[in-house]
């Protein structure tokens, strides 16, 4: 990997939880939604009822690798006066109350806010509040050279994605380029709840490792401690987005403390054997 | 007195003849009748990439001053067809009478014979004889930089260029290729016959030619007497030679002209495998460092192109192969995406090449859409643009009413070629959902065209048209529900179909391969046009005009005229209320790069990198984002785009309604109001303003438009069913 002797605090906290004989969780939410403190106190929340790596979006007009609960909820937000600098008083907001836990905070961000901020000025701020580093839905290593010098110059992660449908040299330079982990797309789809992962996806975790990734979690369409569970079996890391939105829209942040401490339920290893009898 | 002041001395004398007997009036009439000139340009592989040919420039030549007779040549056509059989990329006429022999009636002779483009060979020391060099159907005129003023050599290549031919610039020195260069001479020739002694000095090519790093071809003249001396030149930088005396003189010029071509290549090859690559590393090296000096076309061109040798002495505009324009271009996409667009680049490039492809294209241009649409001459509304000649170029005609036809059929031909069983499509106008639901019909594909729902509105006679065609059509709700939201779904569709799924992007824009794609399937607007202007004036226009949303059309018209330095290019934007009021579509007017739907180009975009909504009359103008390739023309300077509001446009609108008796699309009738202003511009002080000459493109016809131009100009009655429509644009 490049820049191997810069620490990862994404990897860090995934691997606290490998130590702990278990997979880690991830846990999405969109900041300032429906404002910036409420998903500060909701990413707190998270921290404390097991997830292991927070997961912050910046809401953006034009999201195009999201399904409509995440789309209305970052409408929402923007409609309600976000603003892209807010998203450093979240990181921030989250790191300070978590300190000492060994969470990590990272921004999940599709590009062009990056840009308009300026790569290094954006990289700068999110180091200086804490954060681990950037999930780019849509930046591909190819176009990423700005971003590999930031991140190194602020021992940020970077987190690209790989697909079912990654050619097995693009895995392979993916991995390479990436630090942390490597975001695992369970499906050919957009993010939103399902009742089933698709079967697609282990084999994609098994290619992806056999590429190099020492580290390697599944997202999309993760709804419940079922699929955790499922994922959790051969995964690092476990990814959930959309029915942590959802919790949020119906039920704040008590909502989402409880749905968070469900799903961390199907990370042991011995859940899975009391659940699935041989 | 040197030998060429001699020989310009009788050139003088009987052009003076010439002019008495033929006026230049006459000549200009006879240039306009011309079939339009061949592109010697292309024929000596100038847009080829590597440059990896040597192309002969076979000469009809009876006698020289330095070797007096040389051969009778009682039929110059059979020799002229003798030559083209042998491969001769360009044949030569000598015209001057007194010192070679030649005259006229040869060039007229050689031109009924042969195919390939013709260089008349003549002494130029006067515009006149640029006039008859095309009126006698020559595609490429001599130009000898000894014999001209700077001032004369640009003045002649403008003409020459205008007239849509090509000039072989000669030169004989330092100073003279300097000169050359620096009046923009595209073909460069390197005469090694020294003016005043008649010698031939071999050993002045390599150096000279290695001062010539602006792109241009370069030409090797005089001293080829076998296929060593070829070689030796095409191993010091020659793309061309130019050889008379070897073949008049031989028994059998067709084999000897394809044995000078094989030579060539076979030294160009190695010339470029070396270490010293000749002339394409050279000229790869220096443009780069003219290009970084003044941050010049070729510099963005070179940085951009991806791959070197794809840039290497390709200076054209025309053929910008991707991912990038410059800085702008390339894939911002998810990575879930990038292995479809892979498979599309690569049976893109596959088609590309391959003739079946292409004739399977031209067959459906011709026999179904419609093509070549016509150009027309719009005599009546070129009075309200200052009198200049204004020339429509007709997409309205084509089946399904606009130019957008031209990009779905090649599309939907290749997701055929991959397999794919269904396409989407994005639409803001309908024009481009109902052209893809007709080529969806007639290729047996599924069709879903994602469209805003304020568009399906807007637009509620396209939405039964592309539902009656068998597509389904899905209103979006999401954002501004516009065109960029239609494209977000249509995204989001492809990412979890894309197995059987080609998303049939509409527009010039998005990730690549697409802009260099959708160019690629409209750049037949560009090229029509150009010979149709040719033809039906008999030189190339002084300005060309489209309308800009993400520049599909534009692309498309541009391509014809890109690489010709005398036209001046216009892209004309939505400004919608007027850009300082903040709602309008100008992208590239008061826009900043960002990246949208895959691809870095200039984007409205507030402080915190959010797309703002645009807004425009025209649904299909009505987009904040714009094809990465004009925003890279737009930086260097080649393309001018400027806002044209809504009350311009449909000023416009009305007017060509009026006066020629069509009723054009709202994104059109920007390109109108911008010809108006051109055409002001353009003609201001002039005396003849019927000398300018602009061609605009009408990219498609207004039925779609007549609920939203009835209402614009109070044309209904307030409670008729059409107000309805016009007003809340009530769904059928």
């Amino acid at each position: 990997m490049i820049g191997a002797n810069i620490s990862s605090k994404s990897a860090a906290a995934i691997d606290r939880a490998k130590e702990q004989g278990r997979s880690a969780l991830i846990c999405y939410l969109p900041a300032g939604y429906p404002d910036v403190q409420a998903s500060i106190d909701a990413g707190i929340a998270m921290a404390a009822n097991g997830a292991d790596l927070i997961e912050i979006g910046i809401p953006y007009s034009d999201p195009v690798m999201d399904g409509p609960v995440i789309q209305a909820a970052t409408t929402e937000a923007i409609a309600n006066g976000f603003r892209v600098e807010s998203v450093f008083d979240v990181v921030a907001g989250i790191t300070a109350a978590t300190a000492g836990t060994g969470v990590a905070v990272l921004v999940m961000t599709y590009w062009n806010p990056v840009l308009r901020l300026g790569v290094d000025e954006f990289g700068r701020r999110l180091a200086e509040a804490g954060g681990a580093g950037l999930i780019t839905p849509d930046l591909i290593p190819d176009e990423a050279a700005e971003w590999m010098t930031a991140s190194d110059k602020y021992g940020l992660d970077r987190v690209f994605l790989v697909a079912p449908s990654s050619s097995p040299e693009r895995l392979q330079n993916t991995v390479a380029a990436s630090r942390g982990f490597v975001y695992a797309v369970s499906i050919m789809g957009v993010t939103g709840a399902r009742t089933a992962v698709s079967s697609t996806a282990e084999k994609l975790v098994a290619d992806t490792h056999a590429a190099g990734a020492e580290r390697v979690c599944v997202g999309l369409g993760v709804s419940h401690a079922d699929h955790v569970r499922e994922i959790a079996a051969y995964a690092d890391g476990v990814i959930v987005g959309t029915a942590l939105v959802s919790a949020m829209r119906d039920g704040g942040e008590p909502a989402v403390a409880a749905l968070t401490k469900e799903l961390s339920t199907g990370l042991s290893p011995a859940g899975k054997e009391t659940d699935q009898p041989s | 007195m040197s030998v060429l002041d001699d020989i310009l001395a009788g050139v003088r004398e009987d052009l003076e003849l010439r002019k008495l007997a033929v006026p230049l009036a006459q000549l200009q009439e006879r240039a306009a009748g011309q079939e339009p000139a061949r592109d010697a340009w292309a024929a000596l592989g100038g847009n080829d990439s590597p440059r990896a040919t040597l192309a002969v420039i076979a000469e009809i030549k009876r006698r020289s001053p330095s070797k007096g007779e040389l051969a009778q040549i009682a039929d110059p056509a059979a020799l002229a067809q003798e030559y083209a059989d042998g491969g001769a990329a360009v044949v030569s006429v000598l015209t001057e009478q007194r010192r070679f022999g030649g005259s006229l009636a040869d060039l007229d002779a050689v031109r009924a014979a042969v195919d390939v483009p013709v260089l008349r060979k003549d002494f130029t020391v006067d515009a006149y004889q640029i006039w008859e060099a095309r009126a006698h159907g020559a595609d490429l005129v001599l130009l000898i930089a000894a014999a001209l003023s700077d001032d004369q050599l640009t003045e002649f290549l403008e003409l020459t260029h205008r007239l849509g031919m090509n000039a072989l610039l000669e030169t004989h020195t330092k100073d003279e290729v300097h000169r050359a260069v620096a009046a923009g001479a595209r073909i460069i020739g390197v005469n090694v016959r020294n003016l005043k002694t008649l010698d031939v000095d071999r050993t002045v090519f390599a150096p000279l030619a290695s001062l010539i790093s602006s792109g241009a071809l370069v030409v090797a003249e005089s001293g080829v007497r076998d296929a060593d001396d070829v070689s030796s030149y095409a191993a010091s930088g020659a793309n061309a030679i130019l050889v008379g005396e070897a073949l008049v003189s031989d028994a059998t010029p067709r084999e000897r002209i394809a044995q000078f071509t094989a030579a060539g290549a076979a030294a160009r090859k190695n010339a470029d495998a070396g270490p010293a690559a000749a002339d394409d590393g050279h000229a790869a090296v220096a443009v780069a460092a003219n290009a970084a000096a003044d941050d010049g076309p070729a510099d963005a061109f070179l940085s951009g192109a991806g791959s070197a040798g794809a840039a290497r002495g390709t200076p054209s505009l025309r053929h910008a192969p991707g991912p990038y324009f410059g800085a702008y271009g390339g894939r911002w996409m998810p990575e879930s995406l990038i292995a479809a667009l892979d498979e599309l680049e690569d049976t893109f490039e596959k088609a590309k090449a391959d003739p079946e492809f292409l004739a399977e294209v031209a067959e459906l241009n011709k026999n179904y859409s419609g093509r070549p649409s016509l150009l027309t001459e719009a005599k009546r509304f070129s009075a309200h643009a200052g009198g200049a000649r204004i020339f429509l170029k007709r997409e309205d005609l084509n089946h399904t009413g606009s130019h957008k036809i031209n990009n779905v059929l090649g599309q939907a031909l290749l997701a055929k070629r991959m397999g794919k069983t269904r396409v989407i499509a994005e639409t803001g106008a309908g024009q481009h959902g109902v052209a893809s639901a007709t080529a969806a019909a007639l290729l047996g594909l599924e069709c879903v065209v994602y469209m805003g729902a304020e568009d399906c509105r807007r637009q509620s006679l396209n939405v039964a048209r592309m539902e009656l065609l068998g597509a389904t059509v899905v209103p979006v709700t999401n954002g501004s529900q516009t065109l960029k939201d239609a494209i977000n779904d249509a995204l989001r569709d492809w990412v979890a179909n894309v197995d059987s799924t080609h998303y049939l992007l509409g527009t010039a824009a998005g990730a690549h391969p697409f802009p260099a794609m959708v160019r690629f399937f409209h750049e037949v607007i560009g090229e029509e046009a150009r010979g149709q202007i040719l033809a039906q004036t008999g030189r190339l226009p002084d300005a060309v005009c489209a309308c800009i949303g993400g520049g599909s059309n534009a692309i498309g018209i541009f391509h014809g005229f890109l690489d010709d330095p005398a036209v001046q290019i216009f892209g004309f934007e939505a400004g919608g209320d007027g850009v300082e009021t903040g709602r309008h579509a100008a992208t590239i007017t008061l826009g900043r790069p960002g990246v949208l739907h895959g691809a870095r180009s200039y984007l409205m975009q507030d402080e915190d990198g959010q797309t703002v909504e645009s807004h425009s009359i025209s649904a299909g103008l009505d987009y904040p984002g714009v094809g990465p390739e004009h925003s890279y023309l737009a930086d260097i300077g080649r393309v001018s785009y400027e806002p044209i509001t809504d009350a311009e446009a449909m000023e416009a609108f009305r007017l060509l309604c009026r006066t020629e008796g069509i009723i054009p699309a709202i994104e059109s009738a920007h390109a109108l109001a911008g010809t108006i202003k051109v055409g002001q511009r353009l003609t201001a002080g002039k005396d003849n303003p019927q000398e300018t000459i602009i061609v605009v493109n009408l990219s498609g016809r207004g039925d779609k438009d007549v609920a939203t131009a009835a209402e614009w100009f109070n044309l209904l009655d307030e409670q008729s069913a059409e107000a309805a429509i016009g007003k809340e644009g009530e769904q059928l």
